[in-house]
């Protein structure tokens, strides 16, 4: 057992960090400040995801049949990490969780029309799962299409459809068994270009984020954007998830936040003397950081690697989702609280601590507990999987 | 990046958790727990034959010589089944330490005996109010062909049936390492009851005459030994936490699915089931700590912020899933003819040794200040 990583790791490493520091250009960060293009969206967003594209860096975990590199998961993850903690918006979902499916299952046309266009940094695609009354429970989600000829007729409504109002694609789930009670063996998987008539999008701004609600009405959809089997939809879904949260909870990301906290307080004066850092309560913040963090680190270089090795234990990818998503909440907690006030400063506010970044990680952080799969249903999971509990009711 | 387990240390553990099994039944362990001291001899000498008392221990000296990683294991399956036998402050604290930092000469005399299971040499490294072994209270003054050491060590195992205690004393500014006798004239032991349930004793010298020939370690050399000492201990105990914790809540997770109230499991209660879920996610944040730990000690390289880390893990997770199984357990986890009460003994006693999570985020955080200090100057 040797858990660091090897030198070729290191230096995959630092090549990604290398490489989305020169992408992360002022015209980008300029951009960013609008709301609406935090999470991408923007021209510069767009220049800098296609010359990704044009570097060769997407799609380096896809098989070479598909122009990848077959990256091991461990690999992939370092790439995730990397680019994560470079604050890009970069679209994971779209290249590492979407389009390995597409091409898996869509039709030929398709497949060349996304994957091709996913792979030059071109295409981006939202996620349509969640509905007005279907978050949790998934399966009961109410979107219809309809065969009508070669075409579906898609009727519904989806939310928190997040890059809704730039992607290319909506990945939506859809009722095609009338039959309501046949729950997740009733859903098929679709792809809807966003250029389609009947199609809107409405912002919702959260506490963090824009997102959005997004509209299907009457819309007129080829069937050659059906992805896999008709009422086979509910596979891709579940094993696509599994993928998204490699991405949510990475180390990087908050270890530059421990890492900006740190080197703030070393020179910030504390009001009797001396340095901030060497207040006792600031140390027992930073020590309980650290030590959650190395769990980070550990947990998430545990999963990939156990990918690496043969499918993932349900229990495991379970635990790593809870603990980093209460551990995330925590540490943006504990981090604040060495800032005190100053810590709700927002950014470009005159005084923002580390230009306001952990203001921002807090109130986007709100979601992590319920996003990707509530954490009660990850520990009935856990209980079930793990220790072979009986099903709660 | 590997978090493979060798195929050599996966079957040391099957091994060890056997011969445990075997000793530690409840009957066995309620006979023990009636002798004057709480020490099972028979499984001490079953481990010797079986090669687990020199996991650590280089073959020339008659051990198996897999490193300090399977030595860890074997703590593991040791905090699995309760069995009271003092694996940490022999095998971890004193053999292993011996191994690395004292003279040919000594290694040959103790290391053999230990690995045999014939002779016992233990370690006192914390004294009231100091678990740090690098800064002991202990006076080691120099006399002719050696020291007197005085002072006093708490909670010892085995203080009586030692050939050899090791013990830290300051010689002024400098550190010395030795090997008391403890039949030497000086000793006095006086016995402890520890929350764990084991003899421990209260290790007092006055003056206690040691030949040189019995000192393991003088200057910077014991400095560095003895912090080894206290980092291998702190990661020993942690896997002897994961192996406690781990049964306790498998204990847990079976009661609840067994137990019905109001005409169903209480499992079937997320409010219960929920409680052992959080026991199984604190269990895997400490073995990853814990491995990551022992496996840099194991390879040589530094661990002083890892073995911290560990520890302080240790100490929150021992008492959240001791207290959570307790809870779930209702009445029936307190009583003394359920197995589960000595697993919460020892949680306790393991939490509380070598450093409280507390003090060590403590110490932690003073290493992060520092750090943070260097790089803002420079």
């Amino acid at each position: 057992m040797n858990i660091e990583l090897t030198p070729t790791q290191k230096a995959l490493q630092q090549e990604v960090r290398d490489y989305m520091t020169t992408l992360m250009t002022p015209e980008l960060l300029e951009e960013m400040k609008n709301d609406d293009h935090k999470e991408g969206g923007g021209p510069e967003f767009r220049k800098q995801y296609a010359r990704m594209g044009a570097d060769g860096w997407i799609g380096l975990s896809w098989s070479k049949a598909l122009g990848g590199k077959e990256m091991s998961h461990v690999e992939q993850y370092i790439f995730t990490d990397e680019v994560v903690r470079s604050g890009f918006a970069y679209p994971f979902l779209t290249t590492e969780s979407v389009t390995p499916v597409i091409a898996a299952h869509a039709s030929e046309d398709v497949r060349e029309e996304v994957v091709g266009g996913v792979k030059q940094g071109k295409v981006v695609i939202a996620i349509g799962y969640s509905e007005p009354s279907a978050g949790t429970d998934l399966a009961s989600l109410k979107t219809r299409a309809v065969r009508d000829g070669d075409d579906w007729i898609i009727n519904g409504q989806k939310m928190w459809t997040s890059l809704a109002n730039y992607a290319d694609y909506v990945w939506l789930a859809a009722r095609t068994d009338p039959d309501e009670s046949k729950k997740h063996k009733g859903l098929t998987m679709f792809l809807v270009p966003t250029t389609l008539e009947g199609f809107s999008v409405t912002p919702v701004h959260t506490l963090g984020v824009r997102t959005n609600a997004t509209y299907f009405n009457d819309i007129r959809l080829p069937d050659k954007y059906r992805v896999g089997d008709i009422n086979g939809g509910w596979k891709l879904i579940t094993g696509q998830l599994n993928v998204e949260r490699l991405s949510l909870f990475t180390h990087g990301q908050v270890d530059s936040l421990f890492q900006g906290v740190g080197e703030w307080a070393a020179i910030t004066d504390a009001p009797g003397g001396g340095k901030l850092i060497e207040q006792p309560w600031v140390q027992h913040n930073l020590a309980k950081v650290k030590s959650g963090l190395e769990v980070v680190k550990l947990i998430c270089w545990k999963q990939a690697w156990a990918m690496d090795q043969g499918p993932l234990d349900m229990a495991y990818a379970s635990t790593g989702k809870v603990y980093s998503s209460e551990f995330f909440v925590e540490l943006y907690r504990l981090l604040l609280e060495v800032m005190g006030q100053a810590g709700t400063i927002a950014a470009h506010s005159p005084g923002a601590v580390l230009k306001g970044r952990i203001e921002f990680r807090w109130r986007v952080g709100s979601i992590l507990t319920f996003g990707g799969g509530a954490n009660e249903i990850q520990r009935d999971i856990i209980a079930m999987a793990g220790l072979w509990m009986p099903r709660t009711r | 990046m590997d978090f493979n387990v060798s195929e050599e240390i996966t079957s040391v553990q099957q091994l060890a958790a056997q011969i445990l099994g075997d000793f530690a039944a409840v009957d066995k362990l309620k006979a023990i727990e009636q002798q004057d001291e709480v020490f099972d001899g028979a499984l001490w000498q079953a481990l010797a034959e079986a090669g687990l008392l020199g996991l650590d221990i280089p073959d020339t000296q008659g051990g198996m010589d897999l490193g300090f990683f399977s030595l860890t294991t074997l703590c593991e399956e040791v905090g699995r089944s309760v069995a009271p036998i003092p694996v940490i402050p022999v095998l971890v604290a004193a053999a292993s330490t011996l191994r690395r930092f004292a003279s040919d000469s000594q290694k040959d005399q103790w290391l053999p005996g230990i690995a045999d299971g014939s002779r016992i040499v233990t370690a006192a490294l914390e004294e009231y109010n100091n678990d740090d072994p690098t800064l002991p209270g202990c006076i080691a003054e120099p006399v002719a062909g050696g020291y007197a050491i005085s002072g006093r060590k708490i909670c010892v195992n085995l203080a009586t049936r030692a050939a050899r205690i090791l013990v830290s004393a300051m010689n002024g500014d400098e550190l010395v390492v030795a090997l008391i006798d403890p039949e030497s004239a000086g000793v006095t032991v006086n016995r402890q009851e520890v929350t764990a349930g084991d003899t421990r004793y209260e290790l007092v010298m006055d003056k206690v005459q040691v030949p040189d020939a019995d000192i393991a370690a003088n200057g910077q050399w014991a400095v560095t030994a003895m912090r080894w000492a206290q980092q291998a201990n702190r990661v020993a105990l942690a896997a002897m936490a994961l192996g406690v914790c781990d049964k306790m809540m498998r204990i847990t997770g079976q009661y609840t699915s067994e137990r019905e109230q109001f005409d169903r499991a209480i499992a079937t209660f997320q409010a219960v089931s929920h409680r052992v879920a959080d026991c199984y996610i604190d269990i895997e944040c400490l073995r990853l700590v814990t491995q990551q730990a022992a496996s840099l000690i194991d390879q040589d390289r530094p661990a002083e912020d890892a073995s911290l880390i560990a520890k302080i893990w240790c100490g929150d997770v021992t008492h959240r899933v001791s207290q959570a199984s307790q809870h779930c357990h209702g009445g029936t986890g307190v009583d003394r003819d359920y197995p589960l009460f000595r697993y919460c003994q020892w949680a306790r006693q393991i939490e509380l040794s070598a450093g409280s999570s507390a003090r060590l985020t403590g110490e932690l955080g003073e290493s992060i200040c520092k750090e943070y200090l260097a790089s803002a100057v420079g």
